[in-house]
């Protein structure tokens, strides 16, 4: 069973049980697959010039997984032109350090673990407090999450659904997303 | 809404003949640009705070005053001066998955 993250002097140590720890690094890894920029060389640095300036592929935009775009939004909302341009000088680097962020998240939670503790460098917290919330965003978007009212009624159907919720496969989405949530609170408070 | 709205391609207007270029170069390097931090129902109070204090090295009071004006309004300019900046600050919050945008200052 989870604890809250706390600061300890330069750490902050939570408790996550073997489960809980397997599902919150797959829920980052899967991430990472949607964030991992296409056709690179593998290469950072070559991967990174390579993309610098080149226009995404129109038709990819328009059908890209909702979750990935809203990961990667527009940089201007009524000028599609400054938005396309903005587009090509930062999608690349974007997914390029997204990518890196969740692979720094991920080998902290690979670290061996005595008694379920996981203990985290300042810069380990980091990387995991920011890949948590892309986590989030992309399963906000697979709940439909677009309103601060529709986060209400998550929290109303999760709570009506209680240990029945475990069936349906959306639900099993909202709870992960409110683990989650509680996980990436109890984090940013740890950091202030 | 939508988060990433299609949008069509409609053919560049036409200048209009009587713009004074000088008026308009002079606005263009008069007026600062912004980036602005919209409102998303994901996004934490703490963690967007933490943001702000973290990214622009603002204040704790001054973090969470921007961060109620996102969350109660629906968005907030976050930080504003020359294009090439905000551009560089849109980029940044992007990267902590704040949903933010930049534009001319109306």
């Amino acid at each position: 069973m989870a604890t809250a993250f706390r600061r300890k002097g330069s750490r902050v140590v939570a408790k996550l049980d073997g489960n809980e720890r397997a599902i919150v690094r797959e829920l980052l890894d899967q991430t990472r697959q949607l964030l991992a920029p296409s056709g690179g060389t593998g290469d950072p640095v070559e991967d990174l010039f390579a993309g610098l300036g080149e226009t995404p592929d129109p038709d990819e935009l328009a059908h890209r997984d909702p979750a990935l775009a809203r990961l990667l939004p527009d940089g201007h909302r009524d000028d599609p032109e400054v938005a396309a341009e903005f587009r090509a000088l930062t999608e690349n680097g974007l997914r390029q350090r997204k990518t890196a962020n969740l692979s720094t998240a991920i080998e902290a939670l690979d670290q061996p673990a005595t008694r379920d503790k996981l203990e985290l460098d300042l810069g380990q917290a980091q990387a995991l407090l920011i890949g948590l919330s892309d986590v989030r965003l992309a399963l906000g978007e697979r709940l439909g999450l677009r309103t601060d009212e529709d986060s209400e009624q998550l929290q109303q159907d999760l709570a009506a659904a209680g240990a029945a919720g475990a069936d349906d496969p959306q639900l099993v989405i909202g709870l992960y997303y409110d683990f989650l949530t509680w996980l990436q609170e109890s984090l940013a408070l740890a950091l202030r | 809404m939508p988060i990433v709205e299609v949008v069509s391609v409609a053919p560049p207007e036409h200048a209009s003949p009587d713009v004074d270029l000088d008026s308009a170069a002079k606005e263009q390097t008069d007026r600062p640009w912004v980036t602005i931090v919209w409102n998303d129902p994901v996004n934490l109070m703490s963690y967007v705070a933490w943001v702000f204090r973290t990214y622009f090295g603002y204040s704790e009071a001054k973090a969470e005053k921007l961060m109620l004006a996102v969350h109660q309004e629906g968005k907030a300019v976050v930080s504003s001066g020359p294009r090439e900046r905000m551009e560089t600050d849109t980029e940044a919050m992007q990267g902590y998955g704040l949903w933010a945008t930049f534009e001319k200052d109306t």
